[in-house]
């Protein structure tokens, strides 16, 4: 696998994720306690033998940049394996950027150029699944095949959220259809490609288009053999609130096939920059720990249930944290209240504050279609003080502070509480 | 710092801590969930801001050159920074095993002389504690010291006589001359213990390992401290703080249950306690799942563990798994520990890999003064076999290694 580039797209806003991505591209979003999503992605790179990644950012990438360090979490150090991060630079114009997927690759056509190669595969960092690409690679050389594209079975209602595969018997793709309204096959594409390098680059060099999936795979199949790997297994688009919040909570469900550590994903835990290394988990006389999945330095004086804990969170007496995701070094302080809400990281909730209570069927006024299930987003730094009602379908912003609410200290069902 | 070289005495075996050190030194035991013993000194070294060090290692040195990894978990690779390992070696002469603390020390004053150091200050590996080694090198400079030994006071009388005592003339709050020291009386003659935390000035420490290594007797407290009383200038320093001892079982037991209760005398978040995550690959594994019917209180556990039964008052290690229906109480569990269905533990150390069969009962109505039962490294405890309080049991046992039913305190099962 030494001739084989692997080209990671990190550049996803993800906006559909709120105010988790206000300060971070949707790759770094810390996700089942100790991970970020990206850490799917470079680890199933690491672990099919790749060692030459780039890593192609462009929205908000100090903490991704930050994460990834030097590559050596994943192991991808020595005199010929390495992670290069590839920012946008300008080109022509003074403002250039990424248009799509294959004007990303395109404007860093010199990377792959520069270095020898036979192969080219193409991921993005947006997604939680294992996956061999070694397997992938060896099928797309087996096949003779031009391009290669990873793709899975979707329930036939998502098929216009994707690009869609029509194969023969081979598996060779005989037609392609992104994103339609009335699908032939459900047989959908996962972004992930296999290119022959000599076609990747000639086709990035002659053709425009900036989308894969619209523009370089419907001209590939007329002019190239094209084949669709079958992956099955576990694989989420953790993309929105909803789905992203059901991902986490996968990790408690022994049936879900969500299985980090036997899938040997890896993590960097010295991005923090801690002058130690966190300790282990305090449960304390008179805690309540159930169906969760708890990370170190997490300090547990109250009841925990159905819920996620990233690294250091703090829960205090007489507080309960039900169905919830809460991210790192967050207190939850004594007799607070905590239910179906996604919690930032380093945000306070003050004693005896109730969090995501209340009518699930009033969806967020501003965004009703990222809120509408009655879950609540707190954002990163915000404060939510003592005695506070924050109501379901809500989102508190990150920063948010005690000169922000009223005197009440009551947030509707709904409703948004912004700086 | 740059002035202090530390040399850090690794390779004890200690033979109190039985089936535990049979494949590792005592400083490499692991401790706390997480840790090793040994990353107490080094975390304090960091701290402290020194950054060179000597590991002195001669028993099993394995487990503790992995988890050391040339000190770079401790920050201590760099042009100026470096931890070395010093194994014993054949010499032109004498080819020799270290003949004790002070010998081992000796064979190295090529290492020590290489690095110049004004002062070397030596430490054991084996204890828990935190310490910011800064003053007690300013009060060895302040008083123009040739030896500083840094004492505890004795607070239990009944193990006074496993410690060398000092008798300190109070010159200031952080103590004065040594004016006299016994090196592990019978009974307690002054209240205050040996940390076996010495600072040197490197000529004097050159001066008396010379001396001493004509001699048939090799050891710092024995040899060295009370034969330079009223020659050299050696002082006192009296540390105050938390000291954990893990020299027997008991001691290593009770040490591990002062980080629990509702306020744990081991402060691990004030401590800042650095370890290498990359041994047994403590980074690679995911949050601990903890089950809906779980009970789980008191309780100190890290990643990659999975919590189905009843875990109370203990201290599980990364990959430990406690099935539904199965109690673990007052114990402490090393590395992918697995206690099947219905088996009871209580006041029981086990080290890595070691698997409790189905309705296994180990140290029933221990009691939290009753003896610790400890099974060794990768035993398989066979299903419904009964172990009173305060078994040893041997690594590497098969279940058919159990052929009776029960097994009364104090017998070894080999």
């Amino acid at each position: 696998m030494r001739d084989v580039i692997a080209v990671l797209l990190a550049g996803g806003v993800g906006s559909r994720l709120n105010i988790l991505v206000r300060h971070r591209a949707k790759p770094a979003v810390p996700f089942g306690g100790i991970y970020r999503i990206i850490d799917f992605t470079l680890s199933n790179v690491a672990n099919s033998g790749l060692a030459q990644v780039a890593v192609l950012t462009q929205y908000k990438p100090l903490s991704l940049m930050d994460h990834i360090g030097d590559g050596s979490a994943w192991d991808f150090i020595g005199r010929s394996r390495s992670v290069k991060i590839l920012p946008p630079k300008t080109g022509e114009k003074d403002w250039d950027w990424y248009r799509g997927t294959a004007d990303a690759v395109r404007q860093n056509l010199e990377f792959i150029t520069a270095r020898y190669s036979k192969n080219v595969l193409i991921l993005s960092g947006d997604h939680v699944y294992y996956m061999n690409y070694a397997d992938m690679i060896r099928f797309h050389r087996d096949k003779k095949a031009q391009v290669t594209i990873a793709m899975m079975k979707v329930p036939w209602e998502l098929t216009d959220q994707f690009g869609i595969g029509i194969v023969d018997e081979g598996g060779r793709i005989v037609d392609w259809e992104e994103k339609p309204a009335k699908a032939r096959s459900n047989l959908a594409s996962m972004g992930i490609y296999v290119f022959d390098t000599d076609y990747l680059v000639r086709t990035l060099k002659e053709v425009g288009g900036d989308d894969f999936g619209m523009h370089i795979i419907p001209r590939a199949l007329n002019e190239a053999r094209v084949y669709a790997f079958p992956f099955t297994g576990y694989w989420r688009d953790v993309g929105t609130v909803q789905a992203y919040w059901e991902a986490n909570l996968d990790l408690l469900r022994p049936s879900s096939d969500l299985t980090p550590e036997a899938w040997q994903i890896y993590t960097n835990l010295e991005a923090e920059g801690l002058t130690y290394d966190r300790p282990p988990v305090q449960i304390f006389p008179g805690a309540q720990v159930i169906k969760s999945a708890i990370s170190p330095a997490c300090i547990i004086h109250g009841r925990v249930e159905n819920s996620i804990l990233s690294p250091g969170v703090f829960v205090g007496k007489g507080a309960v944290v039900r169905d919830s995701v809460v991210m790192h070094d967050t207190r939850i302080e004594s007799e607070a209240i905590v239910e179906r809400t996604i919690i930032d990281k380093e945000v306070v909730i003050g004693a005896g504050a109730v969090v995501g209570q209340g009518d699930r069927t009033k969806a967020n006024r501003d965004w009703p279609k990222h809120l509408y299930s009655g879950l609540t987003l707190v954002g990163k730094w915000a404060i939510v003080p003592p005695g506070a009602r924050i109501g379901t379908n809500c989102i508190v912003y990150p920063r948010v502070d005690l000169s922000h609410y009223g005197q009440q200290k009551i947030l509707p069902d709904g409703e948004t509480l912004k700086v | 710092m740059d002035k202090v070289l530390a040399m850090i005495l690794a390779g004890g075996r200690v033979d109190e801590l039985s089936v535990l050190t049979f494949f590792r030194p005592k400083s490499a035991v692991p401790f706390g969930g997480l840790y090793r013993v040994i990353d107490f000194a080094m975390s304090n070294l960091m701290h402290s801001g020194i950054e060179r060090a000597g590991v002195l290692s001669q028993y099993r040195p394995y487990s503790l050159i992995n988890h050391l990894d040339a000190g770079a978990p401790w920050d201590m690779v760099g042009r100026k920074r470096g931890v070395f390992i010093l194994p014993p070696f054949k010499g032109l002469q004498a080819s020799d095993w270290y003949k004790g603390t002070a010998d081992a020390v000796y064979q190295n004053l090529d290492f020590i002389d290489r690095f110049d150091p004004e002062l070397v200050l030596i430490l054991s590996g084996d204890h828990i504690y935190r310490m910011d080694y800064r003053p007690l090198l300013d009060f060895h400079r302040r008083h123009r010291a040739d030896l500083t030994v840094a004492f505890t006071e004795i607070r239990d009388f009944t193990g006074a006589h496993r410690f060398g005592q000092g008798e300190i003339e109070d010159l200031e709050t952080h103590g004065g001359p040594l004016v006299s020291y016994i090196e592990k009386p019978q009974e307690l003659i002054y209240p205050w213990a040996s940390l076996t935390i010495y600072v040197f000035r490197r000529p004097v420490l050159e001066e008396v390992l010379e001396a001493n290594a004509q001699e048939n007797s090799h050891e710092f407290g024995r040899d060295i401290i009370p034969k330079m009383l009223g020659i050299y200038r050696v002082f006192g320093y009296k540390h105050r703080g938390y000291w954990g001892y893990s020299r027997t079982i008991e001691e290593f037991w009770q040490t591990n249950m002062d980080l629990l209760g509702p306020i744990p005398k081991i402060d691990l978040c004030a401590w800042q306690v650095r370890t290498n995550l990359a041994h047994r690959a403590v980074r690679d594994r995911q949050p601990t799942v903890i089950g809906a019917r779980a009970r789980i209180e008191n309780t100190l556990f890290y990643n990659g563990s999975e919590i189905l039964g009843e875990v109370k008052d203990s201290i599980l290690f990364p990959g430990v798994k406690v099935a539904e229906g199965a109690i673990v109480r007052n114990s402490v569990l090393f590395y992918d520990t697995v206690v099947e269905k219905g088996a009871y533990l209580e006041k029981t150390i086990t080290d890595a890999g070691v698997i409790i069969e189905a309705g296994a009962c180990l140290g029933q109505g221990a009691g939290p003064d009753g003896p610790v039962t400890v099974v060794g490294r990768q035993s398989r405890v066979a299903s419904g076999v009964r172990i009173e309080p305060g078994v040893t049991i041997y690594p590497h046992l098969s279940p058919e290694a159990f052929s009776r039913k029960s097994y009364g305190s104090g017998e070894v099962i080999q």
